[in-house]
Formats: C-alpha cells, structure tokens, sequence
C-alpha cells in the first residue's frame, strides 16, 4: 500500500488476510475459538484499563490494543499457549508507549499489570475491587519486577518479529472529526458534540470486537461507520445522499461495521456472564488448566 | 467472526501448516543472506554487506546494537524502523526488512539487522575521493535529488534532523537517497507549503538534534520550536560542500560553530533573523560580532545563481529560509549546464579505491589507503549513524595513515574526507569502546524530552562526554579541515586578512591560539578542535554535553583558530574545485561506463576494503579521531574539553 500511494501510508493500516483470518496459531494449538476470543477480549479490556491508569491518551492505548490484535492473527501469529495473554498486553502497551510522546517506564507498567492482577476478574464489576484496596496483594517487589522485565523485553522483541517490525497503526479518530466536519455536522454543536462523542465510544469499543474490526477495515470506514451507527442513535440527519461512498466506504462494508458495532453489546453481555467471577486465562498455566477443565466437561457430556 | 468460521478450517491448515514454521513477513533470518564483509560501524551498530540467497542481490545489513537491554528493543531503532517503513520515495532509503540472528542452543537473545539497498557510497566519501570531480550537472543532479527526498519528507510530516553528506547515499546509478533516520521524529506542524519557507512550529522539539557542522544557526542559539527549515540549512551545507569537497562550516565547538556560520552569511539582527536576541542563546553567549557576510566571496566563484540558491537555504531567519518545494523551482535548476540525470553521472567506485591506495589523496601516497575505499562507499543503510564507522580492515594502519596523510600533503579538503574515511577502522575500536552510542552530536537526541527521563536514566551521556569528544559524527572524516590549509593553496591573503580583523573584533577569538592557516600548523591543534562534540551520549545525554562543550567556550576559542583554518583550506579548495569541475577525468567516467565500474574485478577488491571502512557513524568517527587526537594532542584536549 506505501507504494501506490505513498502519501497517504500514514492513515492506512496493514489489513490481515484471508487466510490469516482462517485460522490462527491458538487454533492450530488446539484452542477452541470461543475461548481465542475470551481471551483477546479480555487482555484487551485489560490494555484498555491499563492505559487509563497509565494516564496514556485513548490514541496511544487504541494502537496497543491493534498491535496486540495483530500479535494473535493467523497461523503465523502467537499462540495462546505459546504466551501469556498478560505478557503480551503488558508488551503491546510498552512497546507502543516507548514509540509515543508520553514515555512510561518498564516499572510503571509492570506495576499497573499487578495491581490488575489483583483483580479476581477482569470483566467483572471492579468497584468492589478498588473499595477493598490492599496493597500488599499488588506489591511488585523487586526481584518479581527484575523478573518481569526480563520477560517484557523479551517478549517485546517476540512481537516485533510476529509483526514484521510493522509498528505504525492508523488510527480512525481523526478523520472520524474531519468526516464530520465535511458532513456540516457542527452546524449545531451540542448535537453534533454528542453525536461525535457516540462515534468514539464506538470506535473505542470497536477495538475490543472479537471480529477484529481494526484488523479487519481500513479507518476511514471504521470512521464512517461509526457515525452512520451514531447519527441513527441520536438523531442526527445526515445528507440523504450516499454520502459513505465519499469517504471510501461503499454500503456493503458500512452494513457490515455497522452491524458488527452493534453487536458489540451483546458480546460484552455475553462474556461478562460467562467471566464473572473468574478470570479469562492471562497466563499459559491458566490457559492449560482452562482446558484441562473444558475437556473435562466436555468428557461429561 | 473472523475466528468462528476459522475454529472448522483450522483443522485443514492444520496438516498444511506446521506452527513451527511460522514464517513471518517482513521479518527473516539471517541465514537468507550471505554476510560478505563488515562495511561500517558507528554509534548504532555494525554494518554488513550481505548478499541474498533469495534474490541475489546485495544488501546492507545494519545490526542493532542492544546498549540498554533495561528499556528492551532500542527507541531509536524502533523509531527508524518505523518511519521507513511508512516511507515510500526513490530518494528515501528503503528498509527492506528486518534479519534475525539467533545463536542455536542458546538463550541469548537474538540480534537484528535492518535490511536495506547496499549503496556504493555516502556523498562524504564520494567527495572524499580525489578521483571524483564532480560537474556542476552532477551537483545539481545530486541537489535535485537530495530536494526531492526532503520535499517528500517534510510533506510526509518527518523532520530528518541529521542532514549531512554522510548521510546521503549514493549508487551506482547516480541515485542519491536520505538515509539514517535514527534521529528524525514525526514533525507535529503543518507542512511546508510554496512561498512560506518552513513555517511556524506550535511545540517544542529537542534542540540536541543535527552534526554541528550541519546545524542551523537557530538550533545553535537554541530554538526550540524549530520547522523543517533545519534540514534546508543541512541541505545548504551539503551544497556547498559539494563545491568545496568538504564540510563547509567545521565548528569546533557549538559557539564557534555560531561565529563561522556567521562569518559567512552575517550576524543576526533584527532584520535577517527577527527575533533572535529572544533565543537563549549559545552558551550563553547572545551577543556577537557584526559582521556582513562573505558568502559571495566563497561561493561567488561557482555564480551568481549558485549563490543565489545557497543564501536561500543558508538563511538565517529560518521562517525565510527556502523550503524544498520552492529550492526546486530555483532558477538554479534550469539554468545552464542543465542537471544530468541521474544515469549519466559516472560510476566512481573504483577510482575510489585506487586514489585513495595509491595515495592519490594527495597526502601520503600510500596512506590514504585503507580507508574507505571510495571515500563515500558504505553500505549504507539506512541509517548512516549506525552504520557509520566501520573500518576498514586496514583499519589499524589506516589511522595513522590518515592522520598523517592529512596533515602533510596538506591535502586540501579533499584529504580530509579521505581521512574521515578511514576514520572508520579507527573507529571501530572507538565505537566498541564507547558502546554507549552516545551520538555525540546531534543524532543522538532523542526527541521527547520527556521520554529519556524515563529509562534514559543509563543514559551514557556521562560517558561519552569523558570520553570523546566527539566531534560531529561527521567530523571524525572531516576532522581534516584543518590540514586544508597546508594543502591549499590558499590564498592566504584574503581570508587571512578577513580573519585577523575578525579576531580582533571577538573576544573570544583572541584567546585562540595562532591560526592554523599556517600550512605548517601542526595537525595537533587540528585534532583539537573536535573535541567539543564530547557530548557523545546519546541524544539525551548530549544535551548535557553539549551544553558542557558550550559552557567552555574558551577552549573553543582556542580552537577556532584552526577551525579558521578550515574553512579557508575550503575557500582555496574551492578555487581548486573550479578546476576539477572543469576537468574531469575522462578516465572516471569511462569506468563508470554503464557496467563498468562495478562488475570489473578491480573494483570488487577495493570495495572490500572500501566497504569496511564505510561511512561511520559521525558520532563514532568523531570519537575515534578525537581519542586518536586526543592522544596526540592531549594538551589542547585538555583545554577544549570541559
């Protein structure tokens, strides 16, 4: 894509392929999909939070998150009983910090991925969590730490090599304001603020889709899509024209986003019932014993 | 979802794809490649000629050197790998991929090469060689091309921020590109548009970027909120330098660095550079001497239209100064001699090697030799600051030879970069030494502030302030200027007389020593005069350095001298560049006849020689001659360090 048009390489976005959408290195390992999912879901909810806590900007957090999708796809990707999904999440955001402005040390990270990991579920409501605060439960003492980074640096050059050394994410933020300018939609501005913040809420949750959308879709149609799906919520006109195909997205691929965004709730519904009191396999160990236990029950029936 | 329906297949793959094979793109081993030689090393790493087994074709190999395995896979390299993977242009160094090496058996961690072209030369060696006159067509070809590629960049929104000679490499088809990136950052502002040279900057940016020698005036009085002007002042360097064979402007130190830049294009005042007296300044010195300017004096000689172009790109006020869009539409272009393309510029390679062996640089015959083999020829990647140094296997002897030669021959510039070139086997050891890349001068910084604090905390700055001193990375080759002056022919009289006054006038200047004008002045001060760059750590580090080098002004005095020296070496130089221009050798260009120059066997046996010594790293270069200097002169040393 650089060659053909070099000037716009920094908005577009390495896409998987067919076949790296057909199977991927957890599945060849005897993964089952579902809990593929679970897992990606959950350690990318896990970045999301991280990031927050990190006092990272939602930009720098959405490139990790893709980077750390990318990790996972394809029969050339990382498997999950290969890595730990935790050592790669806490990977993707080091990495993605180290290349941004905002600079974070390595223990700064390893301390928040403690702290979560005190957490008995990832998913689940984390009031109680933060109301019950004991420190001793997310000490990272300096031997852990020592040991830690051993495994983060190591497992950052793991996923530069997955990657291909391919570092750059395009993001769809940005142009998800421009298209909205051009759609005159500021005219009004507490509508139009309202409607483009829905936008981003959907962006940001289109990072955690278990459809891979940011893998999946260049940002100019994740942009687009994503106020297509907010102008119907809050009631915003937008031009009767088919105005989508201004900005690259033909129909197809706009029912298609749109519908996958608004699965998105119903996924997370889904998953937080089936995780509520436990964690989603972060570490190899827990990743065996998960399906130790699946063949188990699946033995019963 | 992409997954479910993938769950059933995956079983089919299954048999197909062994997850031991993995493969992955953009990413290979090393064993895909035929490593040929060590072409280079520098502050980033060492680099390798290699051969694909794939393709066949020759690469540069350039190895990541893990110096702070705390902070895990080097900012600096990540970075790189980063812009020139998003960087699609004929002038920009491609990065092709990225090689694995893992030792079998052990838990070592594996080592990276970045994959690029393999270039024949970086325009500081081609210069280097004595064998090369380049034509005006060829200046403005490599111009053109050089124009090009920054056009593209600033238009991309990245800020190179290490423009210089060695950093552009050369093919054997006349095919000039930009490469190290190991300092350029995303640039935040808008990008330069026609008629308004760089713009404005909205933010701040790290004033420890750029070779000194290449470093603008605003960088210099430290400008923080600096645009992509800065690499049109490195641009208006490497012009000139072109005429010049060497470096244009040789500070020795980032003060005197200021006095020389405005020797030539004037002091700053409210009219050539509004808003000067409000920058903080270099090293603390805010005020500086009037002075008019003698631009035309040194470059009146190659015209009125060569002139015209470089105080453009040599402007002080850098929201004036010329942005790339605008220099290509320079009458400068499209006057006569018209620029030759790219294919018609001779093939050089291999009278490199022969000058330089047979000493055809001028100094000692012999010496020059185990250089660089075509002064410029380097592998290059991408990333001249890795790669930089590399010495050749003569390396050794080189050094001494360089030295040597430079000085005595009295070899005008064109000794210097001969010397440079060598500097690479010098180097080396410099380099392995010093390990912390601190890149003395400007590659090294890093661009956020805020992100060295972090884990910098190793930062090597300290290091490589004590030990090198390095001069611009550049410098180490270049470091010659000095000894120009024993070669040139100079006219003494009129720069000398420019000079003197001049001295007068400064204070500072006064302190300095005897002008090394003097054909006879020993190579001691020379060697001197590098020293300021000592800041050598890496980008951060070097602020401090820098800072230090500054601070001690004095000793920059001291040098200045010399470093008067230089650049008259390059004015007489210059008179002699008329010729060169004019004659030519056939004799090069026939070689370089289309196969020519390459496929012959002789240059196959140079070039190994020439591959090593490579272009360095300046920073590294620097270092190794400021150690070789320092040695030497450890008196001087003493003084300009701080």
């Amino acid at each position: 894509m650089a060659a053909s048009s070099p000037h716009l390489s920094q908005l577009v976005n390495p896409l998987v392929s067919v076949d790296q959408l057909a199977s991927s290195g957890s599945q060849l390992d005897g993964v089952p999909s579902d809990l593929e999912s679970s897992c990606i879901y959950a350690g990318a909810q896990l970045m999301q939070i991280a990031g927050i806590l990190l006092r990272l900007p939602q930009d720098i957090i959405a490139q990790a998150i893709v980077i750390f999708s990318r990790f996972w796809i394809g029969s050339d990707g990382g498997s999950l009983r290969e890595f730990g999904v935790k050592d790669v999440s806490l990977a993707s955001i080091y990495l993605m910090v180290k290349l941004s402005a905002y600079p974070k040390a390595p223990r700064s990270v390893i301390n928040v991925f403690g702290y979560l990991d005190s957490f008995h579920s990832t998913l689940g409501d984390l009031k109680g969590h933060v109301d019950t605060n004991n420190p001793e439960s997310y000490y990272v003492s300096e031997g852990t730490y020592v040991a830690q980074r051993a495994q983060l640096t190591k497992m950052e050059t793991i996923i530069l090599k997955v990657l291909g050394f391919q570092t750059h994410v395009a993001l769809p933020y940005n142009i998800c304001i421009n298209y909205l300018q051009a759609l005159d939609v500021f005219v009004d501005h507490e509508t139009a603020s309202h409607l483009a913040k829905r936008a981003f809420a959907h962006l940001n949750s289109a990072l955690l889709s278990p459809q891979l959308l940011y893998l999946t879709h260049q940002p100019p149609a994740l942009a687009t899509a994503a106020i297509y799906l907010s102008a119907k919520e809050t009631g915003v006109k937008l031009p009767d024209a088919e105005w989508w195909e201004v900005f690259d997205t033909d129909r197809e691929e706009l029912g298609f986003l749109v519908v996958a965004m608004i699965s998105m709730e119903d996924f997370v519904k889904e998953e937080n019932v089936k995780w509520e009191n436990r964690k989603a396999p972060s570490t190899l160990i827990e990743m065996e014993n998960e399906l130790e236990r699946k063949a188990t029950a699946n033995g019963h029936h | 979802m992409a997954s479910t329906p993938a769950a059933t297949p995956a079983a089919t793959p299954k048999t197909a794809i062994k997850p031991l094979d993995r493969t992955f793109h953009g990413s290979t081993s090393i064993g895909s490649y035929e490593l040929e030689q060590k072409v280079g090393e520098g502050t980033f790493g060492e680099v390798y000629r290699a051969k694909s087994r794939k393709d066949g074709e020759v690469y540069a190999l350039k190895r990541i050197l893990m110096h702070n395995e705390k902070d895990g896979f080097p900012i600096t390299a990540l970075r790189e790998i980063k812009l020139l993977k998003m960087l699609s242009h004929v002038n920009i160094i491609r990065l092709e991929e990225m090689a694995v090496e893992r030792e079998k058996g052990t838990r070592k961690k594996a080592t990276l090469y970045m994959v690029t072209p393999y270039m024949d030369h970086d325009l500081s060696g081609l210069l280097d060689n004595r064998d090369v006159h380049l034509q005006v067509p060829h200046v403005k070809s490599y111009m053109l091309q050089l124009l090009r590629g920054l056009k593209y960049l600033h238009n991309s929104h990245i800020l190179h921020r290490d423009m210089k000679a060695a950093n552009l490499l050369i093919d054997n088809k006349g095919i000039l590109k930009i490469a190290d990136f190991g300092l350029a950052r995303h640039y935040d502002e808008d990008v330069p548009k026609p008629g308004q040279g760089g713009g404005e900057a909205k933010r701040d940016y790290t004033t420890l970027v750029v070779t000194r020698w290449y470093r603008p005036p605003e960088l210099l009085l430290q400008l923080r909120r600096y645009t992509t002007a800065i690499d049109m002042w490195g641009a208006g360097c490497v012009f000139g330098e072109m005429f010049k064979k060497k470096p244009i402007l040789t500070g020795k130190s980032d003060l005197n660095q200021a006095e020389i830049i405005f020797e030539l294009v004037g002091s700053p005042n409210d009219n050539n550079m509004p808003g000067w007296h409000t920058l903080p300044g270099c090293d603390g010195v805010r005020a500086w001497d009037p002075q008019p300017g003698n631009l035309d004096k040194v470059f009146g000689q190659y015209g009125d239209d060569t002139v015209s172009l470089m105080r453009q790109l040599l402007k002080l006020d850098w929201r004036k100064r010329i942005n790339a869009i605008d220099a290509l539409k320079h009458p400068y272009f499209t006057n006569h001699p018209l620029p030759s393309r790219p294919e018609d510029i001779p093939w050089f390679a291999s009278s490199h090697e022969l000058d330089r062996r047979n000493g055809r640089d001028g100094r000692g015959p012999g010496q020059a030799p185990p250089p660089a083999p075509a002064g410029g020829t380097v592998g290059g990647g991408p990333n001249a600051e890795g790669w930089a140094g590399k010495g050749p296997p003569n390396g050794s002897s080189w050094e001494g030879n360089g030295r040597n030669s430079r000085q005595p021959p009295g070899s005008s510039h064109p000794p210097n970069r001969a010397y440079e070139s060598r500097i690479p086997n010098e180097i080396r050891l410099p380099n392995e030494t010093r390990v912390p890349k601190a890149g003395p001068d400007g590659r090294g910084a890093p661009p956020p502030p805020p992100r060295r604090q972090p884990w910098q905390t190793d930062a090597p700055p300290v290091r490589s302030a004590s030990h090198l001193p390095p001069a611009p990375p550049e410098g180490s080759r270049h470091p010659l200027p000095p000894r120009p002056d024993p070669f040139i022919p100079r006219d003494p009289h009129s720069r000398d007389s420019s000079h003197a006054p001049r001295e007068s006038s400064h204070p500072p200047r006064d302190t300095r020593p005897p002008r090394d004008r003097d054909p006879h002045r020993k190579p001691a001060n020379l060697d001197s005069y590098v020293p300021s760059y000592s800041t050598g750590g890496r980008r951060d580090d070097r602020r401090d350095d820098r800072r230090d080098d500054c601070r001690s002004a004095e000793r920059e005095d001291r040098y200045r001298p010399s470093s008067r020296d230089g650049r008259r070496g390059s004015r007489d130089e210059g008179r002699r560049r008329l010729n060169y221009d004019d004659v030519d050798n056939p004799r090069s260009r026939d070689d370089r006849s289309d196969t020519g120059g390459r496929d012959r066997p002789r240059d196959e046996r140079p070039r190994d020689r020439d591959h090593r010594r490579s272009r360095t790293r300046s920073p590294a270069r620097e270092r190794t001659r400021e150690r070789e200097r320092e040695k030497e002169h450890r008196d001087n040393r003493d003084v300009y360090r701080r």
